[in-house]
């Protein structure tokens, strides 16, 4: 037989593998969603209604989006943690520059959005160009990022988003907040680039191995680099509507992200080292999170609890969703043949 | 000396230290005041220490988030135990070493033999940690010793306990790093798989790594409790970036294989310096992070551009 042959059923057989095993990661995790939602009417009736679920979905379109660009930066072996901080930024200089009013509201958005982006870059120039381990120059990022927000606002952010935006955060659409639809959208065209678009398929090549990346002709550093951008373009705008939403921006309303973004996207079935992963996949994880968090809170269980039950589900996660627990699983289906 | 042991030896960090400390001097004189610099340890000593910790995991090539988590924790503990005396402060290091040590292991387990990998397993331990440290104490407050918090931030015969306590652990390091242990720890850190061919256990390697980290956290927390006479569920989450800058700042390679406890603790000694020192010449507290992250960066290029240098003499 050719040699070249076999080689190439076997990356098919590879390729199906993969699939295979994202798939079962991203539909166990919805399942588990779904469980939980509808299953927390048994512990308590007011849970488990469509407000009940309508309230989770509203609440996990701010952690949707930022685990989005999060989940960019993992796949190319990268870390964001200047996740916290962009959010921070973009909440500051929405109500900064909005004043309350709708005036030149389009284009502030596209002006925050287009910053923020070039901070990414700085971010994404610092690993290509300068080999800075990742989480260290997202990191110093962050810091800077921080303490510029801090110095502008000279510790109180002043200013409130534009009415308009309030509206957007509160009115709904056939009985849907338009957020939740916002996030909708954003699924999808961010499912399409990230797993189905040229662009997707190359990230995910330099995720799985950058020197072949190379080789096959794509430009690894840009890649990589449009990622951190992309990252920090949407922590951004998690901050603006997270403005909207409170009414106002604060220093630390970051903070609630940075952790919980890292976590829907190995939750949902990435690998954290990059190279593998499906947006799909980190929505689920961001729905299960908090979907958890807002059951919890709703059955009155105290903040401690709810911690170590968050980071239990984690830990789980993580265990369950082991390459080799797939491996294993698949072998197993496939003695009987 | 070449260029590389320099680096590796803390020598740069060092001198980098003593810099900033005589401009820090000359622009504020109170400095060298036997008090100012008892309590410029006191307060350098927690992060130096969860610096130290950090470092054996980075140095294996792995990563801990737990910090956070194990410093709130143990932190706690301490806050709610009220025994009085130096009987009392080494019961409450007993158990606070016991809780970093479990912790440790139980993130050691985790990646070393469930393969799961550090970042996501140490982000869950950390979770839980601090959800722990929220049942054990509610708000910030609790009970400190006046032993613990007299005693162990004074002086033994003129010499702050602070300085002694950093000073034990670079000796340790000094002698560890020349164990088998040590070594193993140094190889696995550059090279897993020639480790393992070569006969190491990397397995045990990593997880005995996670196991002096937690160790240090909970001295960390400890000597925090101490410093602050009190103690906060949440008071280790300022470490969990801080501790990574100090580590970087010491010259030690993320990815492991090359650097030193030695190096991390005057990394995060400069750390706290350096805070002092922007606050005297009249940099806005609002600054201090952003210098504090430029120098991040610094560090890092710097200590990559010694790395290049010695490959490059390597080859030639």
């Amino acid at each position: 037989m050719n040699p070249f042959y076999s080689v190439t059923d076997k990356q098919d057989t590879r390729q199906a593998q993969r699939l295979n095993s994202t798939t079962i990661a991203v539909l166990t995790i919805y399942g588990l969603v779904v469980l939980m939602i509808f299953g927390s009417r048994l512990v308590s009736p007011s849970l488990g209604g469509i407000s009940q679920l309508m309230n989770v979905l509203y609440l996990s379109s701010f952690l949707v989006i930022c685990a989005f660009g999060q989940g960019l930066v993992i796949l190319v072996r990268g870390l964001d943690l200047s996740v916290a901080s962009m959010i921070t930024l973009g909440g500051v200089l929405s109500t900064t520059f909005m004043q309350g009013t709708n005036e030149g509201l389009y284009f502030i958005i596209p002006g925050i959005l287009l910053i923020s982006a070039l901070v990414g870059v700085i971010s994404g120039l610092g690993v290509t160009h300068l080999s800075i381990p990742p989480f260290i120059m997202t990191m110093a990022m962050g810091l800077i990022v921080y303490s510029v927000c801090l110095g502008f606002t000279e510790g109180t952010p002043r200013g409130f988003p534009a009415p308009m935006l309030n509206a957007f955060m509160q009115n709904k659409v056939l009985g849907v907040a338009l957020p939740i639809l916002l996030m909708l959208v954003f699924i999808l065209i961010f499912t399409i680039l990230q797993s189905y678009s040229a662009f997707g398929r190359k990230l995910n090549a330099v995720g799985n191995n950058p020197d072949a990346a190379n080789i096959a002709g794509i430009a690894v550093k840009r890649m990589t680099i449009s990622a951190y951008a992309i990252s920090a373009a949407c922590s951004a705008l998690a901050g603006v509507l997270l403005a909207a939403y409170a009414n106002g921006a604060t220093l630390r309303m970051g903070d609630d992200y940075l952790l919980p973004s890292i976590a829907a996207v190995v939750v949902g079935g990435s690998s954290i080292l990059g190279g593998r992963g499906s947006f799909l996949g980190t929505v689920g994880g961001a729905l299960l999170l908090t979907t958890l968090s807002s059951m919890l809170s709703a059955l009155g269980v105290g903040q401690g609890w709810k911690t170590i039950l968050e980071g239990i589900v984690i830990l789980v996660a993580l265990i369950m969703l082991r390459e080799q627990i797939f491996t294993g699983l698949q072998s197993m289906l496939k003695k009987p043949n | 000396m070449t260029i590389k042991k320099m680096a590796d030896s803390g020598l740069m960090i060092m001198v980098i230290y003593l810099i900033i400390f005589a401009i820090y001097a000359a622009v504020q004189p109170s400095a060298l005041s036997a008090y100012s610099i008892q309590g410029l340890f006191n307060n350098s000593l927690p992060l130096m220490l969860a610096a130290a910790g950090a470092t054996f995991v980075i140095l294996q090539g792995g990563f801990d988030l737990s910090v956070a988590g194990t410093i709130s924790l143990v932190n706690s503990i301490v806050a709610v135990l009220q025994f009085d005396g130096a009987i009392g402060a080494v019961g409450i290091l007993g158990i606070a070493l016991t809780v970093g040590i479990l912790v440790g292991a139980i993130n050691g387990f985790v990646v070393a033999y469930l393969k799961i990998q550090a970042i996501a397993a140490t982000l869950a331990t950390m979770i839980i940690c601090q959800g722990i440290a929220l049942l054990i104490l509610r708000a910030p407050g609790g009970y400190v010793s006046d032993f613990m918090a007299y005693e162990l931030t004074g002086s033994v015969l003129e010499v702050p306990v602070s300085i002694i306590v950093a000073f034990l652990v670079a000796m340790l390091w000094f002698v560890f790093r020349r164990t088998n242990a040590g070594r193993n720890l140094l190889a696995i850190g550059q090279d897993a798989k020639a480790s393992e061919l070569s006969g190491i256990d990397v397995a045990r390697t990593k997880f005995f790594s996670f196991i002096w980290a937690g160790a240090f956290y909970a001295l960390a927390a400890y000597f925090l409790a101490a410093q602050t006479s009190t103690g906060s569920p949440s008071a280790g989450e300022p470490f969990l970036l801080l501790t990574f800058a100090a580590v970087a700042l010491g010259g030690t390679a993320f990815g492991g294989g090359r650097g030193g406890v030695t190096a991390s603790l005057l990394g995060a000694a400069t750390l706290v310096l350096m805070q002092k020192f922007l606050f005297s010449i009249g940099v806005s507290s609002f600054y201090t992070g952003m210098v504090q992250g430029l120098i991040m960066i610094l560090a890092v290029l710097f200590s990559g551009a010694v790395q290049f240098v010695v490959d490059k003499r390597n080859i030639t």
